[in-house]
């Protein structure tokens, strides 16, 4: 069913979990929640699962009022990452606790428990599992126990935290496909919170950045990648590094190269914030061409040379990943100077008290094409 | 090579010291063992049965002793209980909520283990005996409680309110509330969540606790001895009885006190024998 949060905000003290938050969930919808460690994204789930309370705000679900309902009475299935499944039961009776705990009225025959047991374990691919134990499953398959349990009591909105957190790598990687499936049958609104991008753009229909308890951007996994809003989401989903530059007169100064840039309407006082993703660093040929930078170290990872550059003018080392074939063209032995190309780059304008004013990215000229410039894009402050 | 020589030969030296070390140590513990717990252990009950089996049996059988054993065990089963639910519920409060005056329970709950048994009976004394505060109006109601049955509840409950407490507090601290949390959720409600999720997952450090709070309850001396008026026959408990005992019929004496010790060595036997019984799934439970 679809949730409209409005207005959400937590406190703790000083500090602020949920600064003002909105967010519309629609129907089905599969939304992820990303945002570092202490960006209120966990306050967020707990919050719409009952376990916490916000200090002003609203959710609804379908125009109920789903905060006037206590945790037990929600309908919020809610999987913990670490599984929090009671070591003292069979996964049989962990899987059927939401239904044995039901008043009499409500609750359903043994037989009839039994057989909604069984079939969840299918559907979770643990059939033959009925009579271990927590501590007899690997970590992959308490999860999937996890989400059996709280699919028992017919969830309208499922809350996943970080759910993959503590599996290895592999398993993790089958489990998203699995879950990615699972939600395409069921259809259950999923909301899930992570500090993976990766899973993050990997599984969501949606995802919603989070930063210091603010929305940073909602959008769709492509729309976060390719542009991000803030140079929050710029650093957190596209891994960005900060270039200085600055603007003057309609030309932009960056590290020690300039070209004209259209900004017609645009405060020139405005402090400017350049960005530069891994994947935008190339390598040239031509020794006059581009940025003279130091090849610091390369390391090959997964079919791509992650390599660590020093450019003059920048204290940090810059970060870029080129592919295997661009290596063996360009590549030089560590220490020795190489060129490298920004091809695109993104530029904020901030004003005053971090308040952002727009941004655009910049294709810096190249010795063969002409200056071109994206279309700014106006962003609401 | 010379370097490597002298690596092995230090090796050597280090895991023969080390091997002399660990001897010294087992050999301290089990001397101060033996010492202070095996060998007294072992001379109460020789010198229970010094005068043979049917002078043992005599000073058990004993009405005075019988009755003390009586009122030993009614006092047990009133006061373990009570600590039984006390700890518990103050355990749940100090771990799953948080709330002012927490450090103050938390100290108060600790305070019987630093209060002399002695000053605890006292206290009872000041508040419900004849002259104290409550004296008057207890009187005048016909309620007596310094001198008979209830004044030796409340010292027992008072020396043994720590135990199932301090026993739970710690584990129930390190399990933390998610799978309260996961259960609420579900839909359970708190009673459900108490009897179905928390207690299963405390049960032994429970029984752990109980164990030790009924060993204590039977055994205590101190406080019950200032509140109970050592009244033979009526308010007698065990320990008591020893110590009277012990002035007039020093053999008689120990046989009461193999008694006492039995009870301890029965609580730890029992203990040993769930752990062994159930081990599996106290492992598992934690």
């Amino acid at each position: 069913m679809a949730i409209e949060i409005s207005r959400l905000r937590r406190q703790f003290g000083q500090h602020v979990a949920l600064d003002d938050l909105n967010l519309t969930i629609a129907e089905g919808e599969f939304v992820a929640v990303l945002g570092p460690s202490g960006s209120g994204k966990t306050s967020l789930l707990r919050i719409l699962a009952g376990l916490d309370h916000p200090d002003a705000g609203t959710v609804e679900r379908e125009g109920e009022d789903l905060l006037a309902l206590d945790a037990r009475r929600r309908g919020v299935g809610l999987v913990f990452q670490h599984y929090a499944l009671f070591p003292h039961m069979t996964v049989a009776q962990n899987v059927a606790f939401g239904l044995r705990v039901r008043p009499w009225g409500l609750r359903p025959r043994a037989a009839a428990i039994k057989a909604r047991v069984q079939e969840l374990l299918k559907r979770v691919e643990l059939d033959g599992f009925a009579g271990r134990y927590p501590a007899q499953l690997s970590g992959g398959q308490r999860q999937r126990v996890a989400l059996a349990r709280a699919l028992a009591i017919e969830p309208t909105l499922l809350l996943l935290d970080e759910p993959f957190g503590a599996l290895d790598a592999q398993v993790r990687g089958n489990l998203r496909r699995w879950l990615r499936e699972l939600h395409r049958s069921l259809g259950i609104t999923t909301l899930f919170v992570t500090h993976d991008q990766d899973e993050a753009l990997e599984m969501a229909d949606r995802v919603v950045v989070m930063n210091r308890g603010r929305i940073e951007q909602i959008g769709t996994p492509e729309q976060i990648h390719r542009y991000p809003a803030t140079p929050f989401a710029s650093r957190f989903i596209a891994r960005s590094q900060v270039l200085s530059g600055y603007l003057e007169d309609k030309v932009i100064h960056v590290l020690g190269r300039s070209w004209p840039l259209e900004h017609d309407g645009i405060d020139p006082t405005l402090a400017i914030a350049v960005h530069v993703r891994p994947e935008d660093i190339v390598p040239v040929c031509h020794q006059d061409e581009g940025w003279s930078a130091r090849l610091l170290s390369v390391r090959h990872v997964a079919g791509t040379a992650r390599v660590a550059l020093h450019v003059s003018g920048l204290d940090e080392p810059l970060d870029a990943v080129w592919t295997e074939r661009d290596w063996l063209r360009h590549g030089v032995a560590v220490g020795e100077r190489i060129n490298v190309h920004f091809q695109t780059l993104t530029v904020f304008a901030e004003g005053g008290e971090g308040r952002l004013h727009a941004r655009i990215d910049v294709h810096p000229p190249h010795a063969t094409s002409p200056v071109t410039v994206g279309p700014w894009r106006r962003l609401e402050a | 090579m010379a370097a490597l020589s002298a690596a092995i030969a230090m090796d050597v030296r280090v895991s023969s010291s080390a091997r002399l070390g660990r001897g010294v140590l087992i050999l301290a513990a089990i001397s101060v063992l033996v010492g202070l717990l095996v060998l007294p252990l072992m001379a109460i009950f020789a010198e229970a049965f010094r005068r043979g089996l049917a002078f043992y049996l005599n000073a058990v059988r004993e009405p005075e002793t019988i009755a003390a054993i009586r009122l030993t065990l009614t006092v047990a089963a009133i006061a373990v209980p009570l600590n039984l639910v006390f700890g518990l519920a103050a355990a749940w409060a100090m771990t799953h909520f948080q709330f002012p005056g927490k450090a103050l329970l938390g100290a108060l709950i600790d305070l019987p283990f630093s209060v002399s048994p002695v000053v605890a009976g006292m206290m009872l004394i000041l508040v419900y005996g004849k002259y104290g505060w409550l004296g008057a109006w207890l009187e005048s109601h016909g309620i007596q409680i310094i001198f008979a049955l209830p004044s030796l509840v409340l010292a027992t409950v008072f020396v043994t309110l720590p135990f199932v407490a301090r026993e739970l507090i710690p584990l129930m601290q390190a399990q933390g509330s998610e799978q309260e949390e996961a259960a609420l959720t579900l839909g359970a409600s708190g009673w459900q969540i108490f009897f179905r999720v928390t207690l299963p997952r405390v049960r032994w450090a429970l029984l752990y606790g109980v164990l030790l709070c009924n060993a204590r309850a039977m055994g205590e001396f101190g406080a019950v001895y200032v509140v109970s008026g050592h009244l033979r026959g009526i308010t007698n408990t065990l320990p008591l009885q020893v110590d009277q005992l012990y002035e007039e019929n020093f053999s008689a004496a120990f046989a009461v006190a193999s008694l006492l010790a039995l009870l301890t060595v029965l609580t730890l036997a029992i203990k040993r024998l769930l752990e062994w019984r159930h081990g599996d799934h106290l492992n598992a439970g934690h």
